[in-house]
């Protein structure tokens, strides 16, 4: 009898921890891929570096010559059902990438995803406040890719730099470095974007389906903050004015095509 | 017996089972099987347990010390090559700047802030006067890039290192592989500053029942009890927060401390409140240096204090009545925090 019991015991103790070493390693079950691209645009137009000249809806020209934004916690939807795109809760340096208009290779990116249909995307335009406290850090978020605040621990979540004949700082220079993470100067924005109605996500096994999403700087010059280059030519820290040129950036993006 | 043959198999389940888990933990960087020697980074007695673990993510080993400390001393980090961290960060003066109000940096520069001494980091969240850095782990990029203090770019440094003869082996053996990356750069430095800890000087062994107080001192403790401990709370001698202590603002740099880091004006004029261990030793005091002995310190307190200041901590807004005997005699208890394992312990030297 005690034998019996000890035996039962053992068995369902040594099935829960071999159950639970095995479900460290799963992955999604007959994965597809999702390839991501990034076209960055000014009011529609692909963005040139350092030679495209913009204008404002203030009427102030400028130039872009550096453009830059983490992506990261980024999951598909379809209904109450959720696919990670990577290992949740997103601990691994692959879960984040640093959208570079300077280098193409990381204007996209894949990860494995459950086969279905989805109806939206979601992800953060950001690095989530974890990541900002958890020390030296590498892939994406290395700080010699320049998006770490060395006297103010942080990232900056998105940069746009350039010039503009407007802006009130030597050599005209045009600088927006937008970070933030904490309290009310969290500048952390999740975005969703929803795939057509009539044309959703369709993830099969062992195929790859891509989504353009397109990224338009002219967002961020207004709604629903009027942001014009001749009162506010930089931003370097955390604080109301980087909040209010996040709130307008965060509609920056849409679903520009998708082929399954 | 068939009940002990039973438990034998369940056992031996369950191990296997608890080592494929362990084995998935392991970092396949050491696939060779060469562990570096981990070290348990041991809490004093009675003390409280650091807010949070800075080894849990960086796991603590004697190549991974030995490594931070090759660079801490490393002058290859500024881009002069004159300039190391130890130069600010003096081991005699527990790692602060020995006589200096400010340090001096690249081509002669000075800082504009006092250096601080390096110990007991591990229990601190919240790094430099201004409590700007938050992870020890990312505090190095802070003097590595100031163009006032080493001037160095993390590319640059990092190719010196790459070019090095020792530092790939020195890599390998803390992180399994010659991989040279700022992480593993800054884990290491972590390392060893973070190994800097403050627990036996004489006060410690008063407490521990291995020494006495001479009757000077212990009368220093108990005023020290009274009017210090508010602010520098035992047993690391600070609470680590950042207060307002009715410092005349220095117009030249205009230094309002916290408060350029959190934009709140609530936080004008504060400033990390310093751990009084080694203190003796880590002259001149305050965030600019502007005191060059204990007793100016004193003297601020007794009759220096700015009381128009609207952020003055509570506790300071009444004078403290502290006699010149009772100064002096506060001043001996303060030599007793001197730590000569810190300041003379030769696993901290070069």
């Amino acid at each position: 009898m005690n034998g019996k019991i000890i035996h039962t015991v053992c068995l369902l103790l040594s099935l829960c921890l071999l159950s639970f070493s095995n479900n460290q390693k799963q992955k999604p079950t007959n994965p597809g891929t999702v390839k991501i691209t990034f076209k960055n645009t000014v009011k529609g137009n692909p963005l040139e570096l350092n030679t495209g000249n913009y204008i404002n809806p203030f009427g102030e020209t400028y130039t872009v010559s550096k453009f830059k934004y983490y992506i990261s916690n980024i999951f598909l939807v379809k209904g109450k059902v959720v696919s990670f795109s990577c290992e949740y809760p997103f601990e691994k340096p692959e879960c984040y990438h640093l959208v570079d208009e300077s280098k193409p290779e990381s204007l996209q990116f894949s990860f494995p995803v459950i086969a279905g249909n989805y109806d939206s995307i979601r992800f953060m335009l950001g690095v989530d406040s974890l990541h900002n406290v958890s020390g030296a850090q590498t892939g994406a978020l290395d700080p010699l890719n320049d998006m770490f605040w060395t006297w103010n621990s942080g990232y900056v979540m998105a940069k746009l730099e350039g010039k503009s004949p407007q802006s009130k700082i030597i050599n005209n220079k045009l600088e927006f470095h937008i970070g933030g993470f904490m309290g009310e100067h969290n500048v952390l924005k999740n975005i969703t974007l929803n795939f057509p109605q009539d044309k959703l996500l369709e993830v099969k096994e062992g195929k790859t389906t891509e989504i353009i999403i397109e990224a338009d700087i002219d967002t961020w010059w207004q709604q629903p903050n009027e942001i014009k280059i001749a009162e506010h030519a930089v931003c370097s820290m955390p604080g109301a004015l980087a909040k209010k040129i996040a709130d307008n950036y965060c509609k920056m993006f849409r679903i520009k095509e998708i082929i399954n | 017996m068939k009940t002990k043959i039973i438990i034998s198999l369940c056992l031996i389940t369950i191990l296997s089972a608890l080592f494929i888990g362990a084995a998935d933990k392991t970092p396949i960087a050491f696939a060779d099987g060469k562990l570096p020697d981990y070290i348990e980074f041991k809490i004093p007695d009675g003390w409280p347990k650091p807010p949070i673990n800075i080894f849990a993510k960086n796991k603590l080993s004697e190549q991974g010390f030995q490594l931070g400390k090759k660079l801490f001393y490393d002058t290859r980090l500024s881009v002069d090559g004159n300039i190391s961290c130890a130069n600010c960060h003096q081991q005699f003066a527990a790692f602060a700047t020995y006589d200096h109000d400010f340090s001096h940096g690249l081509n002669d520069q000075h800082t504009t802030r006092n250096a601080p001494a390096l110990f007991n980091l591990a229990w601190m969240t919240r790094y430099h006067w201004d409590g700007g850095v938050n992870h020890i782990e990312v505090q190095p990029l802070s003097p590595l890039t100031s163009p006032m203090e080493m001037g160095e770019t993390l590319e640059h440094v990092l190719a010196k290192l790459k070019k090095d003869s020792a530092y790939p082996k020195m890599f390998k053996a803390a992180f399994g592989t010659e991989e040279i990356n700022s992480q593993r750069m800054l884990k290491a430095l972590a390392q060893f500053t973070g190994s800097i800890v403050s627990s036996n000087s004489k006060y410690d062994k008063v407490l521990r029942g291995e020494a006495k107080f001479t009757y000077s001192e212990e009368n220093g403790y108990k005023l020290f009890k009274e009017k210090c401990a508010g602010c520098h709370k035992e047993p690391l001698f600070t609470d680590n927060n950042f207060r307002n202590n009715g410092l005349e603002i220095n117009t030249v740099l205009n230094d309002y401390g916290r408060m350029k880091i959190t934009g709140d004006p609530k936080d004008s004029l504060k400033f990390k409140v310093p751990s009084l261990r080694n203190v003796a030793v880590s002259f001149p005091y305050m965030h600019d240096g502007r005191f060059q002995s204990l007793g100016g310190v004193i003297e601020h307190y007794r009759n220096g204090i700015v009381t128009t200041q609207p952020t003055l901590d509570p506790l300071l807004v009444n004078k403290f009545t502290i006699t010149n005997a009772q100064k002096y005699e506060l001043i001996y208890f303060l030599n007793t925090l001197t730590d000569t394992t810190v300041t003379k312990n030769p696993r901290f030297a070069k």
